[in-house]
């Protein structure tokens, strides 16, 4: 068992009443499986992600991830867990536009304080692995949608995580580079054994995960 | 025009910030520029001043060049007629006297004066003859200000007083009113006396040996200083031969053009910033330009800031910018509009720092002894020049964001995204030079700081803290005042002793000043020494350490013979044994008896000269000094005044201790600490104001780079690092910058003093030290905020 949630309950007060973002959560995810949480715009779906990558607290229920619980953890242990464990693909790709691909790359190993010589090594390992090597000196806006995000799933995969959580991470490319992404997706999750949440509106890239969470309004329905 | 105003309500934080700052700038800098303008226009406001010289000589000596600018009495008279071209020519010379009206006594600054030097110098008359205010030779002129304090009103003409000169008293007419001597002169005086009437003037009139006034000329038209000091080589000649032939003999080498003595014109309006430095007359006006400059720098800082916050904050305006050149607006149309909204805010900030300096003002006065008040400084020059700096400054400041926002592409602007790299370059250079100005302001406070505790701390051969030196200006004869005093005081178990001397040390209440120095033959050779007449027990009182020999004693009857020397006396007449020194002076045999140690009689900023202590009561006295036990200071001070006004009821007792007497003398010093303290703090808080300001405008670019950033796994802490690194590595590049700009500034300033600290690399590392940390501090909250902010909300941007 990699994760699992227990009634997890999120809200947010609003003149002096309860908004739900998320209501009696229950989810159990082994490891090697390729989940995708599908459901209209506000039903929560990002937020559950948040809450998985540990980015967001939550006010009620219990989370243990890799049987450590998490809601019981420090500040800075759940980093350490954070930083080891899970990679984050976004929509937006969200890379800094002042830094090359290789620094880019880089970063998260930076914060891991490796040496020097085994990041570079591991920086050329993945832009061999998505054959971007001859992009390492450009700067991301010089590069189109698809290899931008090729560039953020380069960078959520470079600590070797256990987890990767994906929000949307199609939404912002044309149907053939969304393709190559979840043709990455399924190709880590086969090979490498990646566990994979994915957040998405399109029936056809759900279709790619194993399993499927449909939420609604907060609330997790069976189906 | 509503736009502008708009759009500055909107952007309230920075308008206000920007307001704020510009205005405290302004209000500063016209304060500065009031006070170094009326440094500045020190002897300006005389008719001819340009016109006006003072007299003064070069002497070459063994010892290398040296400048006298005393005169002796014949000189003035000799050189009217000896030498052509002087239209006006005038001895001036100032001396304490003390005034009887009515049995009650005053003392006034009295300038003892030819009949030219209404001519020459422009005091205005109020009541009485303007052509001729002194009508005979026992006709005065008085001030108003003297006027009343003797009479309570200024119908003063035709009234008798009596002065009381060189030990007789003599009836004087008062026979014109002028006004008030300016703050800005250098002459000063309460009462003007005709020259003939001075105590030394019969037995001197035709002394060429005793100098002791200034002489002050106007030449006449067509006749250039050169011409006019070439041709006084032969007066020269003629009346110090005498002089020259014994520095010739002493092995004196003449000047570059063959003269031993040589007679220069300074003129009149550099006179209050001249000092004579080895021989040469320097002129330096660094001091006000300094505070003018400090005025500069806290403008351009403010100016910088302006600038910054525009470039920076014009961001968040881009769309609009693209909006509007869509909808057709042209640059000139752009720029107006930006320039109209600097324009607003500069005259906002220029009022307000105008009412800022006017609030100030008295404050100021009080805090910096300046005198300055509007009306010094509203002449037309200043006000257009002040006019003209104002619209210049609103130009370039104003200006440069607005030609820069309105040169952006129409596209660029619409994706309100502004890639170049340029503008964060000249952002990063300002705020180098904004905190290199700051380091050098703080530097300088922290040297300037330490050479004053230096100065006060230092041991100066004397005891300061205990010695309460008096002047005596009754009427009575010194010597019996001394002794009078002292008597009175014996039964008193906190007053340890009493003494007198001619010389005050430091610079007390009545604030006189001088120097006698003599010159006499030793062993065929010129020597020459200060001098001072002492009372008995002078030694003892001021803690003054015998070397060897010893102290004046009553036991000896002869010692009006006798002569104590200081140790760079005996130098001086370097002899194995000074005490065995005979020296023979106006056919007087004098034996000296002592050595004490060194001792710094004069300021700091000279070395310790040569002084020989005289004992002779047919000298007087001018000074009184009382030692007090270190307990109950202040009641043995009153016990001192009190005895003071039973011996003479009508002299005014104006007693200080020595260490306030040498605080005195630092009164320079001190105004120039407070006025560079002040800038340094409102240097630094300005440019605080804008490290600010620009913190938050690049925290607040940098939010997504920050939300990811925590995404990939960095903490608060590398965040907080990263974001602040930035800024601090600017703040090291103006320590590196500013620091050796600083250390040549203040060697070269501590050069003027003899006595001062060594020049420590703490001084400089203790200011870039200071202005990290202050730069930290202003960053820093707002940095670790950012920094701990969740990043899911900084990154839910779609």
């Amino acid at each position: 068992m990699l994760l699992e949630l227990k009634n997890i309950f999120k809200w947010v007060s609003s003149g002096g009443q309860r908004v739900f973002l998320l209501k009696d959560i229950n989810l159990q995810i082994a490891e090697g499986e390729f989940i995708s949480i599908m459901g209209p715009s506000g039903s929560g779906k990002s937020t559950l992600l948040n809450v998985i990558g540990m980015l967001d607290g939550f006010d009620e229920g219990e989370y243990d991830f890799l049987h450590e619980s998490v809601h019981t953890l420090k500040e800075k242990h759940r980093a350490i867990l954070y930083k080891e464990y899970i990679g984050f693909v976004f929509q937006a790709y969200h890379l800094i536009d002042e830094l090359t691909v290789y620094e880019n790359l880089e970063m998260p190993l930076l914060y891991k304080k490796l040496k020097s010589s085994e990041r570079k090594s591991m920086v050329a390992d993945m832009l061999d692995r998505f054959n971007i090597v001859g992009k390492k000196d450009l700067f991301p806006p010089q590069l189109s949608g698809g290899q931008q995000q090729l560039v953020g799933v380069a960078r959520a995969l470079i600590g070797s995580p256990k987890l990767i959580l994906a929000d949307e991470p199609t939404g912002n490319l044309n149907s053939k580079q969304g393709e190559e992404i979840m043709e990455i997706f399924k190709q880590l999750n086969e090979e490498d054994g990646v566990t994979i949440i994915q957040v998405t509106h399109s029936e056809k890239n759900a279709a790619y995960g194993s399993r499927i969470i449909n939420l609604l309004d907060g609330r997790k329905i069976e189906g | 025009m509503k736009i502008a105003m708009r759009n500055l309500v909107k952007n309230s934080t920075f308008t206000l910030l920007n307001v704020l700052g510009l205005s405290v700038a302004f209000g500063v800098a016209i304060l500065l520029g009031m006070a170094a303008f009326s440094e500045l226009s020190h002897n300006q406001f005389h008719k001819d001043a340009d016109t006006i010289y003072q007299v003064y000589m070069t002497n070459q000596s063994p010892n290398g060049p040296g400048i006298g600018t005393a005169k002796p009495i014949p000189f003035a008279p000799a050189l009217k007629s000896e030498v052509p071209g002087i239209a006006n020519i005038t001895r001036a010379l100032s001396e304490d006297v003390l005034v009887t009206f009515e049995d009650k006594e005053f003392n006034f600054d009295a300038e003892f004066v030819d009949d030219d030097f209404f001519s020459i110098f422009t005091f205005p008359v109020v009541k009485g003859d303007a052509q001729k205010p002194l009508q005979h030779k026992n006709a005065v002129a008085i001030t108003e200000g003297s006027a009343k304090v003797l009479f309570g009103s200024t119908d003063a003409i035709g009234k008798t007083i009596s002065i009381h000169i060189g030990g007789t008293e003599t009836p004087y007419t008062i026979s014109s009113i002028l006004k008030n001597t300016p703050d800005q002169s250098s002459i000063d005086f309460g009462i003007i006396i005709p020259f003939e009437n001075h105590p030394e003037y019969l037995e001197k009139v035709d002394a060429w040996g005793s100098s002791n006034h200034p002489v002050y000329l106007q030449l006449e038209k067509g006749i250039s200083v050169a011409q006019f000091e070439q041709s006084t080589v032969d007066f020269t000649k003629l009346h110090y031969s005498g002089s020259i032939e014994s520095v010739i003999r002493d092995g004196a080498l003449p000047d570059a053009n063959g003269q031993y003595k040589q007679l220069h014109l300074l003129p009149y309006t550099d006179v209050y910033f001249t000092s004579f430095v080895d021989g040469v007359a320097k002129v330096s006006r660094a001091f006000p330009y300094m505070i003018l400059g400090i005025g500069f720098l806290i403008l351009f800082i403010a100016c910088a800031n302006f600038i910054n916050m525009s470039i920076a904050s014009s961001e968040k305006r881009l769309k609009e910018i693209g909006m509007r050149k869509t909808l057709g607006a042209v640059r000139g149309q752009l720029f107006t509009q930006f320039w109209f909204e600097s324009l607003f805010v500069f005259l906002a900030s220029v009022l307000l720092g105008v009412v800022l300096s006017t609030l100030l003002l008295d404050r100021f006065k009080t805090l910096f002894n300046t005198q300055v008040t509007f009306s010094d400084v509203t002449t037309p020059t200043i006000l257009i020049g002040f006019a003209i700096s104002v619209i210049c400054i609103t130009l370039i400041a104003g200006g440069y964001p607005a030609l820069l926002l309105s040169k952006l592409g129409t596209l660029q602007a619409l994706k309100g995204k502004m890639v170049s790299k340029g503008r964060n370059k000249v952002r990063n250079a300002l705020i180098v030079i904004q905190f290199g100005i700051a380091i050098v302001l703080i530097s300088s406070t922290l040297v300037l700081q330490g050479q004053l505790q230096y100065m006060r701390n230092i041991d100066l051969g004397y005891n300061k803290e205990q010695v309460i030196s008096i002047p005596l200006n009754g009427k009575m004869n010194s010597y019996r005042m001394v002794e009078l005093l002292r008597n009175e005081l014996q039964s008193d178990p906190n007053i340890l002793s009493v003494t007198g001397a001619d010389n005050n040390l430091g610079r007390g209440l009545d604030g006189s000043a001088y120097t006698s120095v003599l010159g006499f033959d030793y062993k065929e050779r010129g020597v020459s020494t200060n001098m001072l007449v002492v009372d008995h027990d002078y030694l003892k009182t001021l803690d003054i350490e015998l070397v060897s020999g010893r102290g004046f004693n009553r036991d000896f009857k002869s010692d009006s013979l006798s002569l104590v020397i200081n140790e760079t006396m005996a130098k001086e007449l370097n002899e194995p044994d000074p005490l065995s020194v005979r020296i023979n002076m106006d056919s007087i045999n004098y034996a000296v008896v002592g050595v004490v140690k060194d001792y710094n009689f004069q300021g700091l900023n000279q070395k310790i000269k040569p002084i020989t202590f005289f004992m002779n009561k047919d000298w007087d006295l001018y000074y009184a000094y009382v030692k007090v036990a270190p307990i109950a200071i202040s009641e043995s001070f009153e016990t001192i005044k009190m005895a003071w006004q039973k011996i003479d009821p009508n002299a005014t007792f104006q007693g200080s201790f020595l260490d306030e007497n040498l605080d005195r003398t630092f009164r320079r010093e001190k105004v120039m600490a407070q006025i560079i303290t002040s800038g340094s703090i409102v240097g630094i808080v300005l440019s605080c104001i804008g490290l600010f300001a620009i913190s938050l405008l690049v925290v607040a670019q940098r939010t997504k780079e920050i939300g990811i950033r925590k995404v990939v796994g960095a903490s608060v802490t590398t965040i907080t690092v990263l974001l602040t690194k930035d800024f601090l590595k600017l703040v090291g590049i103006a320590f590196i910058v500013a620091t050796p700009i600083s250390w040549l500034i203040m060697r070269d300033w501590l050069q003027d003093y003899a006595f001062h600290v060594s020049l420590n690399i703490w001084f400089f590392v203790g200011a870039g030290l200071l202005a990290c940390l202050i730069a930290l501090l202003t960053i820093g909250g707002r940095t670790v905020r950012a920094a701990s902010a969740n990043p899911v909300k900084s990154l839910r941007t779609e």
